[in-house]
């Protein structure tokens, strides 16, 4: 049996300190992992609590992040709790396999350092890998700060080995401005934690030796269609379950998660949609702004799949004008966030104004002062009826202003 | 068509592609292939006591592919399991060190079997598929000398 | 481990077949000849990773499995770690407690078809023998991807007319000679390396029972002749392994640890390896008088590795 951890009421953690703890606390039976800048602390630490007892499952340090995920999906398949970390080009090279690890509906979880993907290299935070896993058919949940780092990748477990989910689950965190900033974490203590997600309940598993199974067979023209749209299926669904944990981690420890974050937004006027470690600074922004009486407020999917297309509907109904802000280059298209926000919104009776801003690439500082300028550019939309700026602009970008589309459409 | 020994119910009952085309519904969990209908271990279980799910090839047949096939001859035959060995289709069938004959829902009348063959007369012959056995047994050839 | 009894045919054939028939593989395929084999050769639970390539996609075509074991396909690279990720799992569980019956005996073993062995899957097989973990690999050598038509490998022999190095007007066919991937896995320090042939069907046996007794990761390549690629009539699949041996075209033989080189087939007539090639459709246009000297080199590597092979094993280092 592994050691337990006395831990204290509060701890001093960074993002990654406290994914590794949750990883610990699972009892995760096999992590295969590789290192990379900024998930490589997770790594790290799991491989201290190897060595010093914490944890009896198995750690293999495979050499890529394909191996990394393609010993994942062979560990799960055998039937155990597994996990791993990576970011960026580790992420990229994992992709291959994050598909075949959903599609075989294995319940792996993988806590993902947010990173710039190349090129040019970088090591700081953005949303490019997170979004390039956005088809890849995981649930993917997003943590703004190292408590929720901890929390949510408690609940992934809980999440993906549902049985009525059984799904992969990806728990997203900034690189460096999360992943890297000690910040004050309430822990669960080891059993409680344990507790909270239960015995791994194994689903046709390899090691079963007298039901015989096979594991990622092909299908062609006649079966494919109907084994992904069942997948589809079981990714909508998962937002029950989801809900149904959220509210069991709040029973237990009064933190509150929805798959969309809401915050100032009972009479919002103007809202800003952001992903990671950019809502607290737009949430900080919002609440500045108050005071000068701009009516802003803040919406966060922290699903960003399965998508909260109802939630985000929901949420955004009744304000006049919303920002949209993507930290990674959409190359040709405009942003995810605004595209999957902007079809929520089309299907509502006043149809927001919605524009988006590209943001924060290659870790590039998202400041309070600049959540609070697109605030009152917002403000002054909302106030001429119309957009007054293109629909696409760049945030924090030198050189001559650039921007795409327009549009005069008034509410 | 020839369906051979030990053909039990659910060996070769369907054509590849014949089998029902059910929807997104009905379709298994991450393409899951379960080999079994009920708890076995194969090791330890003769096939033809085994319970094979409609998941398993065992149940399919891919007799369509062939237009020659191999006849087998008991009276020659010194049950040395050449053919067993090397047949690439788990086609043929032998039980307590016997060879019993040929599983024609699987075998795909490759013809292995009937070069491996060292009796002299071969005790595995290819015959058009369309041959009936009998017919096929009464011309087989005789013993060839070997030549100087 | 459980071994089934291999002395003779006889004793062999009592095995409990758990490959099935209506597989999709071409008719006289040496792949399924070598995969019953190996999985006749012990009782022990199998789970079984393939990479991507023939075997895989004409065992596990929804709605059918041939497999009566545990078996997984990831991707076209990585059945090695797949194995690592279940072995790993195992032994986890083990310790844990938590395996439905802790006391059934269980291999974990990987295929690969020559392109995923010694091209795509090559970092991913080399990390797992790396890592020591307790599987064996065998690599179906047909020396060519043959599921996607015959495009060329570095397994494929110096001389052979593949699609993606085509013999022509003013090419011989492929330039480059086979990679030595049974050297390379020797030098992992692998307990148990081997070249098998399932025309010598009891070498092969012991070989596989070899690497399956031997915890610590193994590694065989096992020569697999293609019919569809190498141009022969099917018929002639153990025909034609015979003549590869006999030519020593593909000599027969073991590795243990790293250093000690066992020949476990010496013919008794070596035959000229214009005979084996004579057999086969993809050497045909080496027999046009300007390509002489290709035949002329090919007997002349399989010489000078026959020559090496003698040395090292005597050498006893």
């Amino acid at each position: 049996m592994a050691e337990k951890m006395e831990l204290n009421e509060i701890e001093v953690w960074d993002g990654n300190y406290a994914a590794s703890q949750a990883l610990r606390q699972a009892q995760v039976d096999v992590v295969a992992a590789y290192p990379i800048t900024p998930s490589t602390p997770i790594v790290e630490s799991y491989g201290a609590y190897v060595a010093n007892g914490y944890v009896d499952g198995e750690f293999v340090m495979v050499e890529s992040e394909h191996a990394a995920m393609s010993g994942c999906v062979g560990a799960a398949a055998a039937g155990g709790r597994v996990a791993t970390a990576t970011s960026s080009q580790g992420f990229m090279l994992m992709i291959e396999v994050l598909y075949q690890a959903s599609g075989m509906r294995l319940p792996i979880v993988l806590t993902v350092v947010n990173r710039a993907v190349a090129s040019p290299l970088n090591v700081r935070g953005d949303h490019g890998d997170m979004y390039a896993g956005r088809d890849s058919g995981w649930v993917q949940i997003d943590a703004f700060n190292a408590q929720e780092a901890y929390d949510l990748t408690l609940c992934a477990f809980k999440i993906g080995e549902d049985m009525d989910v059984r799904l992969p689950v990806m728990v997203h965190q900034d690189g460096f401005v999360t992943s890297h900033t000690a910040q004050n974490v309430k822990p669960l203590q080891d059993d409680v934690a344990y507790n909270f997600i239960g015995k791994y309940q194994p689903y046709e598993e390899m090691l079963d030796f007298t039901k015989a199974v096979t594991y990622g067979a092909q299908t062609e023209e006649d079966w494919h269609y109907e084994h992904k749209a069942k997948q589809h299926k079981a990714l909508m669904d998962s937002r029950d379950v989801i809900d149904r944990v959220f509210a069991e981690y709040k029973e237990l420890t009064g933190r509150e998660y929805n798959r969309v974050e809401k915050y100032f937004m009972d009479d919002a006027e103007v809202a800003i949609v952001a992903l990671g470690s950019a809502v607290e600074t737009a949430r900080y922004a919002a609440e500045e702004l108050r005071k000068e009486g701009i009516k802003a407020g803040v919406v966060a999917p922290r699903c960003f799949r399965p998508f909260a297309f109802d939630g985000i509907r929901e949420a955004l109904e009744n304000v006049k004008a919303v920002s949209t802000l993507d930290r990674s280059c959409p190359m040709g298209a405009m942003g995810t966030l605004f595209n999957e926000v902007s079809a929520a919104l089309y299907t509502t009776e006043k149809r927001p104004l919605v524009s988006n801003y590209i943001y924060g690439l290659g870790g590039r500082d998202f400041s309070v002062a600049e959540a609070k300028r697109i605030f009152k550019e917002q403000k002054a939309h909302a106030d001429a009826g119309h957009l007054t700026t293109p629909i696409q602009q760049f945030s924090g970008l030198r050189g001559p202003k650039l921007g795409f589309f327009e549009t005069k459409r008034g509410n | 068509m020839s369906r051979g020994v030990l053909a039990t119910e659910k060996r070769g009952m369907r054509e590849l592609g014949a089998e029902e085309h059910v929807g997104w519904d009905e379709v298994t969990q991450g393409t899951l292939l379960p080999s079994f209908e009920k708890d076995v271990d194969a090791a330890h279980v003769r096939p033809e006591e085994r319970p094979y799910s409609d998941f398993n090839s065992y149940t399919a047949t891919v007799a369509s592919w062939r237009v020659i096939k191999p006849v087998y001859n008991r009276d020659i035959c010194i049950d040395c399991q050449n053919c067993w060995v090397w047949c690439p289709d788990t086609s043929i069938v032998s039980r307590d060190k016997q060879m019993l004959g040929i599983d024609y829902d699987h075998c795909k009348g490759c013809g292995v079997c009937v070069e491996v063959c060292p009796t002299n007369p071969k005790s595995l012959l290819m015959f058009g598929e369309s041959e009936e056995t009998e017919a096929a047994l009464a011309k087989w050839p005789e013993k060839k000398k070997k030549a100087k | 481990m459980a071994i089934t009894s291999i002395k003779n045919l006889k004793e062999f054939s009592t095995a409990n077949e758990r490959f099935e028939g209506a597989h999709l593989l071409c008719p006289g395929c040496a792949h399924s000849m070598i995969v019953r084999e190996l999985m006749n050769c012990t009782d022990d639970n199998l789970v079984i990773a393939s990479n991507t390539g023939c075997l895989e996609v004409s065992t596990a075509v929804y709605p059918y499995t041939s497999w009566d074991t545990s078996w997984i396909h990831i991707g076209f690279e990585n059945a090695a770690t797949a194995a690592s990720g279940a072995e790993a799992m195992y032994k986890a569980r083990k310790r844990k407690g938590t395996l439905k019956d802790p006391d059934a005996p269980v291999k974990f073993v990987a295929f690969g078809g020559d392109g995923s062995t010694y091209d795509i899957g090559f970092q991913w097989l080399s990390g797992a023998m790396e890592r020591g973990h307790d599987f064996t690999y065998i690599c179906l050598d047909n020396e060519n991807y043959a599921n996607t038509g015959g495009q060329r490998s570095s397994a494929t022999p110096i001389g052979a007319n593949t699609t993606t190095a085509q013999a022509g007007r003013v090419s011989y066919g492929k330039k480059e000679k086979k990679k030595d991937m049974v050297a390379i896995m020797a030098a992992h320090g692998a307990p148990y390396v081997a070249q098998l042939a399932p025309n010598k069907w009891k070498i092969m046996a012991k070989g596989f029972q070899k690497a399956l007794e031997t915890e610590g990761p193994c590694f065989i390549n096992t020569v697999s002749a293609c019919t569809t690629e190498w141009k022969f009539d099917p018929k002639d699949t153990i025909h034609l392994t015979d003549l590869a041996t006999d030519t020593l075209m593909f000599p027969i033989y073991e590795i243990i640890d790293g250093h000690e080189l066992n020949i476990l087939y010496r013919p008794k007539n070596i035959i000229p390896v214009e005979e084996y090639l004579a057999a086969q459709g993809r050497y045909k246009h080496l027999f046009k008088p300007e390509n002489k000297h290709v035949i002329e080199q090919i007997q002349k590597d399989i010489d000078a590795k026959w020559e090496y092979l003698q040395r090292r094993e005597e050498a006893r280092v």
